[in-house]
């Protein structure tokens, strides 16, 4: 290939590496974190922050007593001012709803959960992204998958002599495949 | 003289117009109660967890099927239609929308879930407009389920923790795999729920006291497979163990409305083989509660129920 058009393909190489980087920053690093908190879901929810709080009713109670009264009266003590609707998950509890919160009296010892939720903020948002939980959102999402592609071969391929691919890159492309392959072959044991 | 007012013209052409309405005032009141009956159209919408599993949803699918003429054929309900809470569809806002478009009045839901769980008392309820769990209401956003509030009015039956159902299948399936009585325990597995952990370990241990009374096999445990335990196979495994110390070989029984590959094969599958000797010491046979003939006739029975309280109510 005549070295001009060599380095002109290089060039558009270069571009598009740079270019395409710049644009998918911002959301290459949304996903990554998305990724850490959403490995970890089992330790943590990454999606809402739920307080709960411990609050003793002091006493026991008979189910068919329950009534709106005593409903106001919990939850005035949870701290809320106003109930939207209370019902039985069973013969021993009692769950009343408030607008982003929840309360569960255990009837027959009078202890209750108070659990208010919120959303984690930024982590909700990168969550919504990544588990695709906007309809269209699947479509720009191949489009970034593909573009990732591109972002890594076009830098694989970027710089020639002893540091380009067929320098060190090909030692360090291959030492990056052995924690994956290893995971696989360890996997395949158990 | 001949009027040519308009007015009165208008009036003598719409006079046996107005004359026809009064007449229908007058309809005797059995006639009323005869076109309000008419309007009135009642469905059935059985309503189940859902699963990527298509022998799962096929199971779903033929108990509707398999209900389907006792239920249109003993009782005042129109159709019948099943519904998946998520993962797939026919999910539930479509197929309400489907009853509203048909011109159904009422839809009975009738969930096919064990027994209490959050998706029983606070999504499904959510989902349909009655409730509004603040934390159904951000989860079902975030998952894509659908929230529909229907033009018919939605009445939602117990749960199939009638404890005969699930004592008699279990009996019948433990009864199936049992060599000898006296030399096995059962590992009894199901999906749990963690705010009603109480409930599911009550109705859980009803059922193996009732294998016990019957068989005569009096040691068992009890294991979770579902989110509980983060879908772990490891409650099997301990489950399982917690048989084997005190008896020969276990019996397990997947306490699972269907069958699904991922809960019957990878978790209390995968648990059990790590339990050593497992090809020797352990019975199982990844089936489900469905099919069952408790469960249909008990689908059939809450549906002409809740039908003959929606007739009385009209």
């Amino acid at each position: 290939m005549p070295k001009k058009s060599n380095d002109s393909l290089r060039k558009i190489n270069a571009v598009l590496h740079r270019d395409l980087g710049y644009f998918f920053a911002a959301l290459l690093i949304a996903y990554s974190l998305s990724g850490i908190a959403l490995n970890h879901i089992d330790e943590w929810n990454p999606d809402f922050i739920v307080k709960k709080t411990s609050l003793d009713f002091d006493g026991s109670y008979d189910r068919q007593n329950v009534d709106a009264e005593l409903i106001r009266h919990f939850s005035r003590i949870a701290g809320e001012d106003t109930f939207r609707l209370y019902d039985f998950p069973s013969e021993r509890q009692v769950k009343v709803y408030y607008k982003d919160a929840t309360l569960l009296v255990n009837l027959a010892d009078g202890s209750g959960t108070y659990e208010k939720i919120s959303r984690r903020p930024l982590f909700y948002q990168f969550n919504v992204l990544h588990r695709n939980s906007v309809d269209w959102w699947k479509w720009a999402s191949d489009i970034f998958a593909v573009m990732l592609i591109i972002i890594t071969v076009t830098g694989v391929i970027m710089l020639r002599g002893k540091n380009g691919f067929s320098g060190r890159g090909k030692w360090l492309a291959a030492a990056g495949l052995i924690p994956p392959l290893a995971a696989l072959i360890l996997q395949n044991f158990q | 003289m001949q009027n040519n007012n308009p007015f009165f013209v208008l009036l003598a052409c719409m006079l046996p117009l107005i004359l026809s309405g009064c007449n229908t005032a007058s309809e005797s009141p059995d006639t009323l109660v005869q076109q309000e009956q008419d309007q009135q159209k009642t469905g059935v919408l059985l309503v189940s967890h859902g699963s990527h599993s298509e022998t799962w949803r096929t199971t779903l699918f033929k108990l509707e099927d398999n209900v389907r003429e006792r239920i249109i054929g003993n009782t005042h309900v129109d159709g019948i239609k099943s519904a998946f809470m998520e993962y797939t569809e026919p999910s539930i806002a479509t197929r309400l929308k489907e009853f509203d478009k048909e011109g159904y009045s009422d839809v009975i839901i009738v969930p096919i879930l064990l027994t209490v769980s959050s998706h029983s008392f606070d999504d499904i309820p959510t989902i349909v407009g009655i409730k509004e769990n603040p934390e159904s209401v951000e989860m079902l956003k975030l998952e894509k389920i659908e929230r529909y509030t229907p033009e018919a009015e939605v009445h939602i039956t117990p749960l199939l923790d009638f404890q005969e159902i699930l004592q008699d299948n279990v009996l019948r399936r433990a009864r199936d795999l049992s060599q000898n009585p006296e030399e096995e325990g059962l590992a009894l597995i199901g999906y749990g729920s963690e705010p009603y952990k109480e409930e599911w370990t009550k109705l859980f241990e009803a059922t193996a006291d009732h294998v016990a009374a019957e068989t005569g096999i009096d040691t068992y445990s009890i294991g979770w497979c579902g989110h509980i335990v983060r879908y772990s196979p490891d409650s099997t495994t301990t489950a399982v163990e917690r048989v084997l110390e005190k008896e020969k070989r276990a019996i397990v029984i997947p306490a699972l409305v269907a069958f699904d590959e991922n809960f019957q094969i990878r978790i209390i599958g995968g648990g059990i083989e790590k339990v050593d000797n497992n090809q020797e010491r352990v019975l199982y046979k990844p089936d489900s509660i469905l099919p069952d003939p408790g469960v249909e006739k008990w689908i059939v029975d809450i549906s002409h129920e809740y039908s003959k309280i929606i007739d009385k109510k009209q």
